[in-house]
């Protein structure tokens, strides 16, 4: 680890990475074609840095591509600069000074992970490393036999190696993996035999089992929590989440301080109750209404995108036949013309070819017309038909959202009325109830209490108006978005389609003009 | 032409008289028609008379000798001509008697129900008389009806007991058809004795199975109880078939096995447009023009189909004389209803050859009547349109006259209400019912269960062969394991109607241990094809050649799921091999090589290995879905002598067009000398996205170095493909000329393997069970037990041991005698208390009766089992008493007992 503390350290510099690619790359024939054209730093899979005095990783992003890092044998200090190489496979950092595992967050693909001799004395950080088999964590400071329940996240983990470790010299250390760590196979550079893992399974029964119990428990949860998640992600899609109970209604109350002072009132308590009940009733309505047309919206879009589809498919179909009837020819022509040695007849199948090519570039373009034809008809269609659901939709939800309104001037009728008599009675002072003083303090007057009353009312209205709009405005851009999509795609298809075309015959026309050329020099 | 068994049993003079009787009824024959249709037609009260006058006719024609007599001057002529022309035919009688006739059978070993009648069924044979006679009363132009003939013991049975219902324990006798096929099988049938009368008889199907022969109504017989056993409603009928129908004349079908299965013509649900799909594009053409076209080509088609068939036709025509005796001939069929087991249709079987025919056919020219198991009805209707008028709906009375009264039967459907009005008034017909006994059902069946045993059941035809002659084909059955190549069955088809140029020939094959299956040779193509089930060693699944010389046309396919190589089919011409595969890990799918011709090698003595030059091969490759397209090999083509190597890439999901690439390479050097690695024009190639990739000229170096790689592996695939195909020819050459058969471990007849397996099973229990009976016995054991296991002993080590289990059995014997002694004196309380035992005197003879005063008890107590041999039933009886002793078997100390006697042992 430190036996080089005395020598300077290097850098990892362009120099220093092109002399490595250029030693490791290919040999003989191939490797002096590589040297004619140079290596690009992306294109290499494997690297190999050992024994170079690194202290710091670095510049290693152009290579994108690698798969097998080896960096063992330096004074890295720190797991650094790693972030590009996303399809690492291997990495090997075994004698260094690392302290912390850390920095390998982006390499998903990790498979073999080596931190041999190093200085490290946990291990964490490497939650992203799904794919990890092989870990080698020997000779360092790992002390806490906890850390080891830490790796059982890793499904695919076989191989472990921890010996050198101060939690190795533990008694159970053995039999405490094997239990922990069922799925192991090679332990220490050593297979973990049947019996041993019978024993570890006796020994460390009781705790596993509990902590078995916790895991699936916390899996559980977690599913409970990922279900109520996309269901309420499907209400969204359909614009009526928080519409399947009383949330509506209570998020009306929420804000409302005088409303909720008023309920304090004789009778109130009742008449709220009775007003809630119904509007969670034409809420439910709404909710249900809205499911159904979510499901009434998805049906259409599937059966516009397959019918979409299929005939993309046809007519993409019918090009590839006529490509490869064109391809035959073209291959047999392309033959005769190159035997050919008279000029005149030379020219004249050169010249039916170019017709040939001329008529395959005709019917594909037919095709391709009469594609987006097809096409911009059925797109109108769907748009029309899309434009419609929605609307009715709205219309709906909009007949829905009046009842409530309508519900809500009832009650807030009713409200009044009690208020107004709630309000004489004070004044008389023939009310038995023990008010609360805020709420008695609205019945100073009469126009506070009105007041009071019409602010419940007004934010009500709002929080109505509100969850109308929200709903109205989102659907509407959810169409919108929709059809401007589609026919976005539709142009892009198009567009790539003719770019296809194109590029074929020009590729095909060059075939055969070069055969001219060569002809012309010979 | 009369048949000939008929002529055998009769003299000379009814010979001529029943020819004669031909002539007559070809004539009479137009007349009956006519009078059928006329009865239809007329008032039956005014054809009353007329009516007697013609069945006094009808019964001139039956009896023949007045006719004679009346007619003799008009035939005398006729008579002696037609003698002249008799004796010009030669009558091929048959050189063996047929030996199912009466005599021939044995009937002593039959049960008693088969030679006797209980009082039941002398009942129903009365009241069947009775009925007989009142339906000739009522109905006189009608033949007799079919109602007791007698058995083969001579005593009548009433037809419809004849019938045992009977379900088969094989589960391939439990359709209709397979049980009619059995039945036509199993059977040879032999003609009516006359075929223009039912029988006399009518056997039981126990003897009718013995003998494996039977006319008709034997084979209807026993059909119609096979399928009531098998729950289906069969009834037996007894009318008139075609001469085709009663001689089981099949030159005029077309063999069922020949017929192509008509192509299911797989309607396409085609699904609702739907909501979104794409209008098709205008279509330019001319519809009429289209039209006019299609309507000339079919003319053109029909007018090719007419003259194909008159040419037919003309052909049949002249093979297919007229019958005289047409609508005359009785036969026997079964008749099935619908309802039962899921039949949806009523249909006639005919036993003979086990075809079904709809009711309207033309080949079932009338009912007399039918029956079954319950009983027996007569048939109201007219049959002047064969019987294709015909209402199988047995509860109308109208229509059918039933014999017994059953409450089980539908009664006349709803629909035909109108009918009722016209049949109120004739009580003709429900005549004589009210005075029979209602609730007289039909007694049980004489016959017994019917049996067929497993080993007739395979070998099903009599001495396991049958052959069957159809139309432009021949068909010939045999028993399995009957011929020792497996052969079962062989159909010959022919070109021309007398069956002289073959077409083609279809073998098929049973038990053989290379799995042939189906041999198929096509005389006028030569082709042969040979179809194996799965098992091959090689895994083929069939094999369609010419000739067995390699390197000639011929197509192998292959169970690919057995293959490592995943090879399905492997085609080859002369030039070429063409090979597909399925399931392969590398996605290979084709393999196309073609050959160049042969160089002529000098040196003779590597002749056996000289492979024909490859000159093209190419590969193709299914979709790796786990590649992006622009990577994934599609087809690859190695032209080996241009050095050439072109590449095809797969198609995106959305393009029209796929990369390609070709390589060439160069083997020799540059201007300087040098050679050449790699340069751009080595490799053209088009994309279809261009910017996606830049590839380099290492990458192309390498995928070229590989693919050189690849192209001696293919080579070799393909060197190897032709050694497997010599291999597998000669080893069917191999299989042909062994042929060996295999027997099934489950068949425990033919198998000797497994029969000598079970036997040495049976002998090595038997010995074992002997040996452990000895082994209880062997009181050297214990002494045994003491000395070093396995060694041989020696004399003084033998004699020891024989002496110590001597003085051990006899102190044990002294003590045995010791304690009964003590326990006898203990317990018996009698006339020798306090005087100890006393031997008692046998009174009569040796074998003593027991007495109260001596017990077995001590013996038990102190041997453990004992058996008294004093008592006469030697059961071990616990208080007993005897006199003489007992055995004492094994006791608790496992001394293995002797004889004792009581008492003075001591």
């Amino acid at each position: 680890m430190n036996r080089l503390c005395d020598v300077e350290p290097r850098v990892m510099d362009d120099e220093m990475l092109k002399l490595a690619v250029g030693e490791q790359g290919p040999r003989d024939e191939a490797g002096q074609l590589a040297k004619q054209e140079g290596i690009l730093f992306k294109d290499v899979l494997s690297l190999q840095l050992d024994f170079q005095n690194i202290l710091r990783i670095d510049n290693l992003w152009q290579f994108e591509n690698l798969r097998k890092l080896q960096l063992d044998n330096n004074i890295i200090e720190k797991i650094e600069g790693l972030e590009n190489l996303t399809h690492l496979v291997w990495l090997d950092l075994s004698f260094n000074n690392i302290e912390a595992i850390e920095g390998l967050d982006t390499l998903v693909n990790l498979e073999d992970l080596s931190l041999f001799n190093n200085r490290i004395s946990k291990i964490d950080s490497l939650d992203a490393l799904v794919k990890l088999q092989v870990l080698s964590l020997g000779n360092n400071q790992i002390g806490n036999m906890t850390n080891i329940i830490y790796l059982r996240r890793f499904k695919d983990l076989r191989t472990l190696s921890l010996s050198g470790n101060p939690v190795a010299e533990a008694e159970d250390y053995r039999t405490f993996i094997c239990a922990y760590l069922p799925d192991l196979v090679y332990l220490d550079f050593q297979r973990i035999d049947d019996h041993m893992k019978e024993l570890a399974e006796m020994k460390h029964q009781c705790s596993v089992d509990e902590l078995k119990h916790q895991e699936s428990l916390m899996q559980a949860q977690l599913e409970e929590e990922q279900a109520r998640w996309e269901e309420l992600e499907g209400h969204k899609a359909a614009f009526v989440e928080h519409l399947n109970g009383p949330f509506l209604f209570d998020s009306m109350y929420a804000e409302d301080v005088e409303g909720s002072q008023l309920s304090h009132l004789p009778g109130v308590g009742e008449l709220v109750q009775t007003y809630k009940d119904k509007f969670v009733i034409i809420c439910l309505n709404i909710f249900k209404f809205g499911m159904k047309q979510q499901e009434k919206r998805k049906a259409e879009l599937d059966t516009f995108m397959g019918c979409v589809q299929e005939a993309i498919q046809e007519k993409q179909e019918q090009g590839k036949h006529e490509i490869a009837k064109f391809e035959e020819k073209h291959l047999l022509t392309l033959s005769s013309i190159r035997d050919e040695s008279e000029l005149t007849n030379f020219e004249i199948k050169m010249a039916e070819h170019s017709e040939n090519i001329t008529e395959l570039v005709n019917v594909l373009m037919t095709l391709e017309m009469q594609l987006v034809e097809q096409l911009e008809e059925t797109i109108n269609m769907f748009e029309r038909n899309i434009i419609d659901l929605v609307g009715l939709f709205v219309e709906n939800v909009q007949s829905l959202m009046a009842q409530c309104r309508d519900l809500e001037n009832h009650h807030h009728e009713k409200l009044l009325e009690i208020a107004i008599s709630t309000r004489e009675k004070i004044v008389k002072g023939e009310l038995d109830e023990d008010l609360p003083d805020a709420v008695r303090a609205l019945f100073v007057d009469k126009d506070t209490i009105v007041n009071a009353v019409g602010a419940s009312h007004d934010i009500h209205l709002l929080k109505i108006d509100n969850r109308e709009d929200e709903l109205v405005t989102r659907v509407n851009s959810w169409r919108a978005h929709l059809v401007d999509k589609i026919h976005k795609d539709e142009i892009m298809r198009n567009r790539r389609r003719m770019k296809e075309i194109n590029q074929y015959v020009d590729h095909v026309q060059s075939e055969l003009d070069s055969l001219e050329y060569s002809d012309l020099l010979d | 032409m009369l048949v000939a068994p008929s002529w055998s049993e009769v003299g000379h003079s009814e010979c001529i008289y029943s020819s004669y009787r031909d002539l007559i009824s070809r004539q009479s024959e137009t007349q009956q028609m006519e009078v059928l249709k006329e009865k239809v037609e007329e008032e039956e009260e005014a054809e009353r008379a007329e009516q007697a006058e013609r069945a006094e006719r009808a019964k001139k024609m039956m009896r023949p000798m007045e006719v004679r007599k009346e007619d003799t001057t008009r035939t005398q002529e006729m008579l002696r001509d037609l003698e002249r022309k008799l004796s010009e035919i030669e009558v091929s009688i048959p050189e063996k008697p047929s030996t199912f006739t009466k005599d021939a059978i044995d009937t002593s070993k039959l049960p008693l129900s088969y030679q006797s009648n209980t009082p039941k069924e002398e009942h129903l044979l009365q009241v069947a008389d009775n009925f007989s006679r009142q339906y000739s009363h009522l109905c006189p132009d009608r033949v007799p009806l079919f109602l007791y003939p007698v058995n083969e013991c001579s005593v009548p049975k009433f037809v419809s007991t004849t019938i045992r219902p009977t379900l088969m324990p094989y589960p391939e006798l439990y359709n209709w058809d397979t049980c009619a096929q059995f039945v036509s099988d199993f059977l040879s049938a032999v003609p009516l004795p006359d075929p223009l009368k039912p029988p006399s008889y009518l056997y039981s199907s126990t003897t009718v199975l013995k003998y494996q022969e039977g006319n008709c109504f034997d084979f209807s017989t026993l059909l119609c109880s096979m399928l009531l056993g098998a729950g289906y409603d069969a009834y037996c009928v007894y009318g008139y078939g075609s001469q085709d129908l009663c001689h089981m004349d099949l030159t005029r079908e077309v063999c069922p096995l020949t017929v192509k299965p008509k192509e299911m013509v797989k309607e396409e649900e085609k699904a609702p447009p739907k909501k979104y799909a794409v209008k098709p594009p205008r279509d330019l053409t001319s519809r009429f023009e289209r039209e006019q076209e299609i309507k000339r080509q079919e003319g053109v088609k029909a007018e090719e189909e007419k003259r194909l068939k008159q040419g037919e036709r003309l052909a049949e025509q002249e093979s297919a004389k007229t019958d005289p005796l047409h609508g005359l001939r009785v036969h026997s069929w079964v008749l099935v209803l619908s309802g039962k087991r899921e039949v949806p249709e009523s249909f006639f079987i005919d036993p003979f050859t086990a075809r079904s025919y709809s009711t309207q056919d033309d080949h079932f020219l009338g009912i007399e009547s039918l029956w079954n198991h319950k009983n027996y009805w007569v048939n109201m209707q007219d049959c002047w349109n064969c019987c294709k008028d015909l209402v199988f709906d047995l509860g109308d009375p109208v229509r059918w006259e039933y014999l017994l009264l059953e409450t089980d039967k539908p009664l006349l459907s709803l629909t035909e209400e109108e009918d009722d009005g016209m049949n109120d008034d004739d009580d003709v017909e429900n005549l004589g019912k009210e005075d029979e006994d209602k609730s007289f059902d039909m007694p049980c069946s004489w016959v017994e269960q019917i049996e067929i045993s497993p080993e007739a059941f395979e070998t099903r035809c009599p001495n396991g062969k049958k052959v069957i002659q159809y139309k432009r084909a021949r068909l010939e059955k045999w028993a399995p394991y009957l011929n020792n190549n497996g052969l079962v069955c062989r159909l010959t088809t022919y070109e021309d109607l007398q069956c002289t140029k073959i077409l083609e020939i279809k073998e098929w094959f049973q038990n053989r241990k290379d799995m042939l299956e189906l041999k198929h040779i096509n005389k006028v193509t030569g082709l042969n094809i040979d179809y194996f089930k799965p098992g091959h060693p090689q895994a083929l699944r069939a094999h369609s050649y010419t000739s067995m010389q390699p390197e000639m046309d011929r197509v192998m396919e292959f169970y690919e799921t057995a293959r490592v190589d995943g090879l399905i089919k492997r085609e080859e011409t002369p030039r070429t091999m063409t090979e597909y595969y399925q399931g392969r890990p590398d996605l290979l799918s084709y393999r196309h090589v073609n050959f160049g011709p042969r160089i002529k090698k000098l040196s003779l003595n590597s002749a056996e290995s000289n492979p024909r030059p490859v000159v093209k091969i190419t590969e193709r490759f299914s979709r790796n879905p786990a590649k992006p397209a622009d990577e994934d090999v599609a087809e690859r083509v190695f032209l080996l002598l241009d050095e050439r190597i072109q590449l095809r890439y797969h198609c995106r999901e959305d393009h029209l067009t796929a990369s390609k690439r070709e390589f060439l390479w160069r083997t020799e050097g540059d201007s300087k000398g040098n050679k050449i690695i790699m340069t751009p024009d080595m490799c053209l190639s088009f994309e279809v996205e261009p910017m996606e990739h830049t590839k380099k000229l290492l990458y192309q170096y390498e995928a070229m170095m590989k693919l050189k790689n690849e192209e001696k592996l293919a080579r070799h695939q393909a060197w190897e493909s032709e050694l497997e195909v010599l291999e597998i020819l000669k080893l069917r050459e191999e299989e042909e000329a062994a042929h060996v058969l295999t027997i099934s471990i489950y068949d425990t007849k033919r198998n000797e393997k497994s029969k000598e397996y079970r036997e040495a099973m049976e002998r090595m229990m038997l010995e074992e069970h002997l040996w452990q009976a000895e082994a209880q016995l062997d009181y050297l054991a214990p002494f045994l037990a003491q000395l070093p296991p396995g060694e041989k002993l020696t004399r003084w080590q033998a004699v020891r041991l024989k002496d110590e289990c001597l003085s051990d059995f006899k102190q044990r014997l002294i003590d045995k005698a010791n304690l009964i002694q003590a326990r006898f004196e203990k317990v018996l309380p009698g006339p020798w208390q306090g005087r100890g035992p006393q031997r008692p005197q046998p009174e009569n003879g040796p074998r003593a009766v027991c007495s109260p005063s001596q017990t077995c008890e001590g013996l038990i107590g102190a041997g453990g089992g004992c058996q008294c041999l004093g008592c006469p039933d030697d059961r071990v009886v616990l208080p007993h008493t005897c006199s003489l002793g007992g055995r004492v078997d094994g006791g608790r100390e496992g001394v293995v007992g002797g004889w004792m006697e009581p008492y003075n042992s001591s």
